[in-house]
């Protein structure tokens, strides 16, 4: 397989919706309720924990690629898991960046409601699970910012899903990492094409998101 | 709790925390009573928003208890009320829906309290796109649709314009009226507490100054600060000086300025005397038996309803109301030498704390 031709694109492309996509599922279904949790409980250390995740929001990737690599390593703490140079060690790298990013939004978005919010919903007679929902509801523009935010910091990296993925032909390799090899190896005309079909996917993917934030707008 | 209190709070303690300003509330007692309005009036910072929220069982106090005996529950009613996401009939919807009533049910019940308020033609709209007035009417639509026991409203009137403010009035009053609802209000403005208020309840530092029927409170202010807060303008030092046969105590304001009252104050006590502004007669031809002799009017001013005079009175300054646009109420002007009259029955002796 290896050699002239390479992988086709859209095995490649699917990799990569796989991949991101659990990353992102990850990411949405830990942050969101961290963010809600965090947007309105108040305890001590809670401006520290804030501030770690703002600062998380502008964590450079290669740094996670590092600490992700550290720890799957054969001789690191879950390297008995043999995860490193996997499509989960891909997911775990993604999810690490894509976190600070939902937590954070998710965050912003449960500081915009009006500081009563939960006592005026406790004081329409409205508790539990559907006090929550009624919450996901009131920040849902916020929430799916946040989707899309982690959408695009996800499918848009490369340093840290190479560094703990290896871009290995038919296992690891995704748009991002395909595009750096054949752009070093000067076969521009491939490194375009997955360039396309990665722009395309993004384009896609946060317009169809962005047109469920609209709608939502009602 | 007696058997018309609907809610009750007994002994109430409630400590806010610092966040909230480190205050103390102190409500020893105080009722809800079935198909009456309780004002809650006080400045800002009095306690009004953490007592509402304490009987609406939002805060915990940290000691005393309330009673409740409200089957169908407590509704409150904020001063900025939330309005969700969606149209007005969801919002109206709410409480329904977090009770887990079927959705047939839910919105034939907020249609009914939509058009309640007058606003059922709205129910399609963006909640978001209300004006003041109508966002009003639909927190007291979504207050009414699970029909409450205990409606606890907070600057209900807050936002409006007068024509706005009166209209809401009437249609509050109507469901008050029909629904047979127990109601507090709380407020900072008299005006607006005696829209409706059965009872009043003054609330100042925490504390619970004077409750009492409307009339009571109004006429009868329990000290300086209640007297301030419920519009009894004419508030002066005097002194016990004598008795008359009738009975009457004569109290000194100023020198050659008596007035006689109805007290059991004795001779030589201080006292607080206090005169509503509508108590303090213009007597026209000086025909009134309860006349207190000449006096100047110092100033006026009207607000196109009601004429405001101050009287010079033995260099006191008295404050009266009129009626503007008829009689005096058109006629009377600065300048003007006048008689005045006060009633024993209308002055209010409160003896003073030698503080």
């Amino acid at each position: 397989m290896s050699g002239v031709v390479g992988e086709p694109v859209l095995a490649i492309a699917l990799r990569t919706l796989a991949v991101s996509g659990a990353a992102l599922a990850l990411a949405v279904a830990i942050g969101v309720p961290l963010g809600l949790a965090l947007g309105h409980r108040r305890f001590p250390g809670r401006g520290l924990l804030v501030a770690t995740v703002n600062a998380g929001m502008g964590l450079p990737p290669v740094v996670v690629g590092l600490l992700v690599a550290l720890a799957l390593w054969r001789s690191g703490p879950l390297g008995t898991l043999g995860w490193m140079y996997t499509p989960q060690a891909m997911v775990i790298a993604q999810v690490l960046i894509a976190l600070p990013l939902v937590v954070g939004i998710t965050l912003a978005a449960v500081g915009a409601l009006p500081a009563d919010f939960h006592l005026q919903v406790r004081a329409l007679g409205v508790r539990g699970p559907r006090a929550a929902w009624l919450l996901v509801r009131e920040t849902r523009r916020g929430l799916l910012a946040a989707v899309i935010a982690a959408l695009g910091g996800i499918l848009s990296e490369v340093g840290a899903v190479t560094m703990v993925g290896g871009n290995l032909e038919g296992e690891t390799r995704v748009l991002t990492s395909g595009i750096l090899m054949y752009t070093q190896m000067g076969r521009f005309e491939t490194a375009l094409v997955l360039a396309a079909v990665l722009l395309g996917l993004t384009f896609v993917l946060a317009a169809a998101l962005t047109a469920v934030q609209q709608a939502s707008r009602r | 709790m007696t058997s018309d209190a609907v809610l009750a709070a007994r002994e109430l303690l409630v400590r806010p925390g610092a966040r909230a300003g480190g205050f103390t509330l102190r409500v020893p007692d105080l009722a809800l009573r079935r198909g009456e309005v309780l004002a809650i009036l006080g400045p800002n910072g009095a306690g009004k928003t953490t007592l509402l929220r304490a009987l609406a069982g939002l805060i915990a106090p940290s000691a005393g208890a309330i009673e409740v005996r409200a089957p169908h529950g407590v509704a409150l009613v904020f001063q900025h009320p939330l309005l969700l996401a969606g149209n007005v009939a969801w919002n109206a919807e709410v409480p329904l829906w977090g009770r887990g009533i079927a959705r047939r049910k839910r919105q034939e019940r907020a249609r009914a309290a939509l058009a309640r308020f007058g606003i059922a033609a709205l129910a399609e709209r963006d909640a978001t796109t209300l004006s003041g007035g109508e966002a009003r009417r639909l927190a007291l639509a979504r207050a009414f649709v699970v029909a409450p026991d205990v409606l606890l409203l907070d600057e209900p009137f807050d936002d409006l314009d007068a024509a706005g403010r009166e209209a809401l009035v009437q249609d509050l009053a109507g469901a008050i009226r029909e629904t047979e609802i127990a109601v507090a209000i709380v407020t900072h403005d008299l005006r607006q507490a005696l829209l409706l208020a059965d009872r009043i309840a003054v609330l100042d530092a925490g504390a619970l100054a004077q409750l009492g029927a409307r009339d009571e409170v109004l006429r009868r202010p329990a000290s300086a600060e209640v007297a301030a807060l419920v519009g009894m303008a004419n508030w002066l030092p005097g002194r016990v000086r004598s008795r008359d046969a009738a009975g009457l105590a004569l109290v000194e304001l100023a020198p050659a300025a008596t007035l006689r009252v109805a007290t059991a104050c004795a001779a030589g006590t201080d006292v607080w005397v206090g005169i509503r502004p509508e108590h303090v007669k213009i007597d026209v031809d000086h025909s009134d038996p309860n006349t207190l002799g000449p006096a100047s009017v110092e100033t006026r001013v009207s607000d196109g309803a009601l004429v405001v005079a101050w009287i010079d009175w033995h260099a006191l300054r008295l404050r009266t109301h009129l009626l503007a646009g008829r009689g005096l109420g058109q006629t009377l002007k600065a300048g003007d030498g006048v008689f005045i009259a006060v009633r024993p029955e209308d002055v209010h002796v409160l003896p003073r704390d030698p503080r």
